[in-house]
């Protein structure tokens, strides 16, 4: 799953950006449909997840089992109720919180550190370089589905050990694709004579280095949420996710696998809801690249 | 009648009403299984992997009912043949036990004569030191770490032994210990002749076992996927020669794997279909078997000082806010609230007084008494796991249980584990730092026998690092009870003195007493003759399956 | 390109002395207790202490390493704790059926997405195109496992078509080119395949959108040469990077099997692997995970060499 990391992001290119470029690319991100359709889906699902309790009908982790398994349309019980009786929509509202955290937050806080080390790498070159890289390289040796069970699985269950499993998959894909557009700044002739005429390194870095590499490992980076989703859930449904009875998509599918011969439908209501988010943050995230691509 | 004959029969409907298709469904398999081959059975079972072949089984107590009564024999087995009332210890490949009047220590087995191993060696008294030296001699030959890891703590009592003659052996204890027959039954015996004959190597034993039970393995043994037993002709026990051509063991750790196993006819039987399969398995035309046996599920509480579980009535008043009929409703109806600590019916239940019922009113008053209530309610910590062996649902009931025990002023806070590290934090004890200040630990309890049911989690000297008595409970009282089990050597006085011990375990609610198991099994109506006995374990002789 | 082979291979032995270390560090950054797998319930503390001896597992840590590292090297990766069989012959065995089925929905993988690619890429922009990317689409976003039951459902318990669960009518050992098999693989094969068929379509519509989009093949084009050509030129330029992704995929798809392996019950180094972690089966786990990964490795380089024997500009750093 997580393969859909640097095969599809075609090799950034470090073109150097004029001043309108963000406006630009902000206009022709406003003329496609299918990535504003996405924006929009994804912003009410954040919306959802921060207004979770004044929103959700019912406590998420309160339920009678005298009411369990309820399917969708139930009076009072609008999409049915889990395998404790709790009502879905409220676990799937509350669900979206969790979620959306363990999918999203590994890909900010890859993206901080993995740029920092591909940056210092890029600007650095020689050993450091070497040496930075090649223990970078270390753990892009892994499958990142395999990195993530075998650290979570190590480290046991839990938020904070997935959290800290997906972090460490994708700083190394984040830091290659850092380190190879610096290295490509680095040696254009501007940055050469910057860097000749004695400009500090942090000031080089700063003015020539961070508004050229920030953009395409940003695109990079909104390309890995859907895959930061979708690897989370999974390892949610092995176990080795959130803890219950803490609402979580993943975690709901697990649960409900008992039920799916019951009450199909209910049992595939979180599966669902993976499904449009991580679609969504593909569709916006390609919408994002094919805006920033001056070519087209 | 021929089968095509029935077949057709049935095709142009005239079956119509379900018991007179039972009827005839049954005299049809009686006949058919003398006239025809009477199949193979597959099973679906829970273990990730086939139980150890070599002898001592893995994966608890489903390796000793698939891969031990099947392919070995013990000295003593459980009787197996009836499904109404709970088992009892018979004669295997011991005909007979007893112990020395004088020296309470000495026990003499003797023998059944004539029995052979699958490979054609005989089966004697050198045979049955053999294998004891296999688990409990770490310098013998034969000494297999594997099944010295299993069976070793099976027998704590065992001091040392000896062939008098070919049929007879002498058994010495540490201590007189009246259940010894109860530990021996665990031991399997496997072929010493074999063993040589595999070049005294255990990992070539487990392609090529050989005991002397009513299955054999001789071949389509697939590790971690399948393995094919077949009948034992020559088995000693006429009686209990297998019926069927074949069984075969599939293991199948994950449920939802295992009913789509089932229903798209890749298995025939199942074991532990979870609550909430079994009633679409129901309605797609499967049998759902259960019977109570001995298990219980329970929260193991703490003793040590500090912890809330110390006055009775705070023991008392949980385990009336236990809506154990609300948990069977959340379980599909398959379990057996729990009355005490044992099953109901169970021949160490005795009469004790406290009712386990569902009385919030009588458990608010006791709180009251005890100095709690809804403004001064107890916090407190308890160690579950996310699932396990006889665990059941334990973060459904849980949960569930949390919710009651909230409205009498206890509120509970989980620390979710993986089974394996409950089993660690149980064994380290309520005192060790693994426990993270819990002052209960969910724990589904194995109690086939006086030792694993009701002395090793109370007795005061079984405290850890020397046992399992978690909660260091220890009553003076309670140990004068458990010396007297020990010393009884007549069973039926030996029942009387548990019983005694069971009515304190709940007169004094010495647990959170909440459930018992029912062993459910999901299976074709093609299975036929198969008896569910109260029992961990089973017998798969008289069982057939219909082409 | 030899010497580039040869300095690939230079580059790569660090790499797998580096995630050989991370393998056997894993298993020392876990909390609990490995024994507990294998001891029964009610197990002394002399019998805990034995085991743990037994198992080397009270020597000091560097030291493990570099036992552990030795022995690997030739071969012998321990002991299963969970099964006392040998962890490489464990691990071969069910290595066997992951490459089955990898292989297996890498083809069905790359045949579907080569289609949907090329017919996206030709008819970019178009609604052919959004459709055909929309399916791409659609395999890169589903949680595959959660595909996986459905699938089950549908057409092993409601249809009744095909098995649910397994490696073969008897168990995988009974592997044979014939429909009592492959009826087995086609399941948890077309779930797999749902990933590398996403990748591969959306890598080559991207392809062949640039191709067609060069200046010269437009100007042919306008010409009315837009024919057999033009498509012959557009495959051969397309097909390096095209093969090289699906090369990276199978390396994918063996190591992260788990989560389909685990749905249907295949007998691969995924099954192994879960299994491994819920029972805490130290030697598996490691095992496994450093075969996987060398694997992985391994497919990395053999990729990168052909990717730049097939196309000499390509040379990856």
């Amino acid at each position: 799953m997580a393969a859909i990391t640097a095969d599809i992001v075609p090799a950034p290119i470090a073109v150097p950006r004029s001043p309108g470029f963000w406006s630009g690319v902000l206009h022709r991100l406003c003329r496609d449909p299918v990535a504003l359709a996405a924006l929009a889906v994804l912003i009410v699902i954040v919306a959802i997840a921060i207004l979770a309790p004044y929103i959700a009908p019912y406590d998420p982790t309160k339920g009678s089992v005298i009411r369990r398994l309820k399917p969708i349309g139930t009076e009072g019980y609008f999409l049915g109720t889990d395998e404790l009786g709790r009502d879905m929509l409220s676990r799937l509202i509350y669900g979206a919180r969790l979620s959306l955290i363990m999918g999203v937050v590994p890909v900010p806080i890859a993206f901080v550190i993995g740029s920092i080390i591909g940056i210092v790498a890029g600007y650095a070159g020689g050993l450091t370089n070497t040496l930075i890289m090649r223990t970078v390289d270390v753990f892009y040796a892994f499958p990142s589905v395999l990195l993530a069970v075998a650290l979570s699985g190590a480290l046991g269950s839990g938020l904070t050990n997935a959290l800290v499993s997906l972090t460490v998959v994708f700083i190394p894909q984040i830091a290659r694709v850092a380190e190879s557009v610096t290295t490509q700044i680095r040696s254009l002739d501007y940055v050469d004579a910057a860097r000749a005429s004695g400009a500090p390194a942090f000031t080089i870095i700063r003015v020539h280095v961070l508004g050229n590499v920030l953009g395409p490992i940003f695109v990079f980076a909104t390309s890995l949420i859907s895959v930061s989703m979708i690897l989370a859930s999974g390892l949610s449904f092995l176990g080795l996710g959130v803890r219950p009875p803490d609402a979580e998509w993943g975690l709901m599918l697990n649960t409900l696998r008992t039920a799916i011969y019951n009450n199909p439908a209910v049992a595939a209501l979180p599966g669902v809801m993976i499904f449009v988010t991580s679609i969504c943050f593909n569709l916006f995230s390609d919408g994002l690249r094919q805006a920033m691509d001056v070519k087209s | 009648m021929t089968k095509t004959s029935l077949r057709n029969w049935r095709d142009r409907g005239l079956l119509k009403t379900l018991q007179t298709a039972t009827i005839l469904g049954v005299a049809f398999a009686a006949t058919a299984s003398s006239a025809f081959a009477a199949g193979t059975l597959r099973i679906g079972m829970t273990a990730s992997d086939i139980p150890l072949t070599t002898g001592q089984t893995d994966q608890g107590g489903e390796g000793q009912r698939f891969m031990g009564y099947t392919v070995y024999n013990s000295l003593i087995e459980w009787d197996l043949s009836k499904a109404d009332k709970p088992s009892v210890l018979i004669p295997s490949l011991a005909t007979s036990w007893t112990v020395d009047p004088a020296d309470q220590t000495k026990w003499t087995f003797k023998l059944r004569d004539g029995v052979k191993f699958h490979d054609g060696s005989v089966f004697n008294a050198d045979a049955v030191v053999w294998n004891l030296d296999k688990l409990l001699k770490t310098d013998a030959p034969q000494f297999d770490q594997r099944q010295s890891a299993q069976g070793k703590s099976r027998i704590p009592a065992v001091a040392s032994y000896k062939a008098i003659d070919p049929t007879t052996v002498e058994i010495v204890t540490k201590s007189p210990d009246a259940t010894l027959p109860y530990q021996i039954s665990w031991i399997l015996m496997s072929s010493p002749a074999n063993w040589e004959a595999q070049g005294k190597s255990w990992d070539k034993v487990a392609q090529h076992p050989s005991g002397t039970g009513p299955w054999k393995m001789e071949s389509g043994f697939t590790p971690r996927e399948r393995a094919e037993l077949t009948p034992n002709k020559d088995y000693w026990d006429a009686t209990r020669m297998p019926k069927l051509d074949k069984l075969v063991l599939i293991p199948l750790p994950e449920p939802n794997t295992r009913v789509a196993a089932l229903r798209s006819g890749q298995v025939d039987w199942i074991e532990a279909p979870a609550p909430d399969s079994v009633k679409s398995l129901k309605d797609a035309g499967f049998a759902i078997v259960t019977n109570a046996y001995p298990h219980n599920w329970t929260w193991h509480l703490s003793r040590v000082e500090g912890s809330p579980w110390n006055d009775v009535r705070v023991r008392k008043a949980a385990n009336l806010a236990v809506d154990r009929d609300g948990l069977n409703e959340l379980l599909g109806g398959l379990s057996i609230p729990a009355q005490g600590y044992l099953p109901p019916g169970h021949q160490w239940f005795g009469k004790p007084d406290f009712k386990l019922e569902y009385n919030v009113e009588e458990a608010k008053k006791l709180m009251a008494e005890a100095g709690y209530g809804p403004d001064k309610p107890i916090t407190t910590k308890v160690v579950i796991s996310s699932s396990g062996s006889g665990q059941m649902l334990p973060l459904a009931m849980n949960e569930y249980i949390q919710q009651t025990l909230a409205e009498i002023g206890i509120n509970v806070e989980y620390e979710v584990m993986d089974w394996n590290t409950v089993i660690n934090v149980w064994r380290a004890g309520a005192k060790d730092a693994s426990a993270k200040g819990a002052t209960a630990v969910n724990y589904s309890y194995f109690i086939q026998d006086p030792f694993t049911a009701l002395i090793r989690q109370s007795q005061c000297n079984l405290a850890p690092p020397n046992g399992t008595n978690w909660g260091y409970y220890c009553d003076p009282e309670m140990d004068a009870l458990f010396n007297k089990v020990r010393t009884t050597f007549d069973a039926a006085e030996q029942d009387k003195v548990l019983q005694q011990v069971h009515e304190k375990y709940v007169n004094e609610a010495l647990f959170l007493m909440v459930t018992h198991d029912v062993n459910p099994r999901a299976m074709t109506t093609k299975v036929k003759g198969f008896v569910q006995a109260q029992n961990w374990f089973q017998d798969f002789s008289p069982i057939t399956v219909d082409p | 390109m030899l010497v580039y082979a040869l300095k690939r291979l230079l580059h790569v032995i660090p790499v797998a002395i580096g995630v050989s270390i991370v393998c056997f560090m894993l298993i020392h950054i876990a909390p609990g207790d490995p024994l507990a797998a294998i001891l029964p319930t009610d197990a002394s503390l002399e019998l805990q202490a034995q085991m743990r001896s037994f198992y080397g597992l009270d020597q000091p840590l560097p030291l493990q390493y570099a036992l552990w590292a030795w022995h690997a090297l030739r071969g012998d990766l321990g002991t299963s704790i969970a099964t006392g069989r040998p962890v490489l012959a464990e691990i071969l065995s069910a290595s066997v059926n992951s490459i089955i089925l990898a292989v297996a929905a890498t083809l069905i993988g790359f045949t579907f997405g080569s289609i949907l690619g090329f017919i996206a890429g030709v008819f970019r922009g178009g609604w052919i195109d959004r459709i055909a990317s929309g399916l791409a689409m659609l395999g890169v976003s589903v949680p595959h496992y959660w595909l996986g039951m459905v699938l089950v459902i549908a057409f092993s318990v409601s249809l009744g078509w095909l098995p649910s669960m397994g490696g073969g009518p008897g168990g995988s050992d009974g592997r044979s080119f014939s429909w009592d098999y492959i009826q087995y693989l086609i399941l948890p094969a077309v779930t797999m395949s749902v990933i590398p068929m996403g990748i591969i379509a959306r890598t080559i519509r991207s392809l062949v959108a640039d191709i067609l989009s060069q200046d010269f093949v437009q100007a042919l084009a306008a010409k009315g040469l837009m024919t057999k050509h033009v498509m012959r030129h557009v495959i051969r330029n397309a097909a390096p990077t095209a093969i090289s992704v699906m090369g990276l995929q199978l390396g994918y798809l063996l190591g992260g099997s788990i989560l389909i392996e685990t749905v249907f019950s295949w007998p691969g180094t995924g099954s192994l692997l879960n299994g491994a972690i819920f029972t805490r089966d130290l030697p598996i786990l490691q095992g496994t995970i450093l075969v996987l990964a060398m694997f992985f490795v391994f497919v990395n380089l053999v990729v990168d060499v052909l990717q730049s024997a097939i196309d000499p500009r390509i040379q990856r750093s």
